[in-house]
Formats: structure tokens, C-alpha cells, sequence
């Protein structure tokens, strides 16, 4: 029984992961490729650290998943944010832009 | 078991296509998110195969590996605006 809601949750992860992929390869801009890849690192892989978890239910892995969990959903967001904040440094290109409020703030930009 | 097998081939198949991305990325940016992407693939898959190969201590490889996708993240944030802040 454990198992099956197992396999259930392994297959949602992998579909979330593959959600990510469709997106990079879909999405115009570097930072909408920065939002899908945050959401599907994040969220995918503790899906499927929970489903790996519950093929084989042991106090110790449970322990260690725990802290698998808290490490991704604490350094997932950081980094995709660093990454961003290191594209709009380096001049990547803006694509289909409405408004933005970094553009009078020239002190960051590389020369 | 059927499920751990349809996860390895849903997440290899984003692995192929993330390294499509890699290669034909138009801005270095694009290039350095998909090589995060495809960090967090081999990490998914490395869990993967721990459950199919019934490894003791795959969750402990998962563990120090997404530390070190971390890791690998900032130094990637780093080098892209080659080495300022």
C-alpha cells in the first residue's frame, strides 16, 4: 500500500520535472526560464525524495529525508534568485517587457 | 517498481532535452539555468536508481548532492558576471 502512494508521488515529480523542461524549452527569456527551473527543481525533486522515502520506510532515511526536504525548499529559491540577479548583471536580453523598475538604476550594470 | 521505471524515463527525457538547451542557448544566462536544471535531473535520477538498484544509502548521496547543487548554483551566479558582485 505504502509503495503505490509511492510510485503515485514519484510519477507527479517526474511530471513536474518534465513541466521545467517543456517551459525551457518553450519560454522567450532568461528569466522565465529562471522561474520554471526554481519551481521544478524545488518542488520535483522533494516530490521525489517523498516517494523514494516511502519504497522503503526506515527511521534513519526518514531522518535523512527530512533534511533533504528543508536543504531544497531553503536553497532552491536562493540560487534562482542569484542566478537572476546574475543575468540582468551580464545583459541578457528582456523579451516581451511591460515595465521595469531596474532600468534608471545604472550603478550594477557590467561595462 | 512499475512507477520508479516511469519516473527514469519521464526525467531522462528533460535531461535530453535541458542538454538541447545547453547547446543551443542564444546568451551565456540561458546556458548557465540549464545547467542547473540538469543538476537537479542527475540528482532526481541518482534517487531513482537508488530505489531500483536497492542501494542502502542512496538517500545520503541524494543528501550531499543537492548541497552540492547548491553550491554549484552560486559558483555559476558567480562566473556569469565573471567574477563582480
Amino acid at each position: 500500500m505504502l509503495e503505490i502512494i509511492g510510485a503515485v508521488i514519484i510519477v507527479l515529480g517526474a511530471m513536474v520535472f518534465v513541466t521545467g523542461a517543456l517551459a525551457l524549452l518553450r519560454f522567450p527569456d532568461a528569466y522565465t526560464h529562471v522561474s520554471a527551473v526554481g519551481t521544478a527543481g524545488g518542488i520535483g525533486l522533494v516530490l521525489i525524495v517523498v516517494g523514494v522515502l516511502l519504497h522503503d520506510f526506515t527511521v534513519s532515511n526518514a531522518g535523512v529525508a527530512v533534511l533533504i526536504v528543508i536543504a531544497q525548499l531553503l536553497t532552491s529559491a536562493v540560487g534562482s534568485m542569484a542566478l537572476a540577479r546574475s543575468a540582468y548583471l551580464a545583459r541578457s536580453p528582456l523579451r516581451r517587457v511591460t515595465f521595469n523598475e531596474l532600468e534608471d538604476d545604472t550603478s550594477a550594470r557590467l561595462d | 517498481m512499475i512507477g520508479v521505471v516511469i519516473g527514469i524515463v519521464l526525467v531522462g527525457l528533460a535531461g535530453v532535452s535541458t542538454v538541447y538547451r545547453m547547446v543551443t542557448g542564444p546568451t551565456d544566462a540561458e546556458r548557465a539555468i540549464a545547467g542547473d536544471m540538469l543538476m537537479f535531473c542527475v540528482i532526481a535520477l541518482l534517487a531513482l536508481f537508488g530505489v531500483l538498484l536497492d542501494t542502502p544509502s542512496a538517500l545520503e548521496i541524494v543528501l550531499i548532492a543537492a548541497l552540492l547543487a547548491f553550491l554549484s548554483t552560486i559558483a555559476l551566479a558567480r562566473a556569469l558576471t565573471r567574477g563582480r558582485r
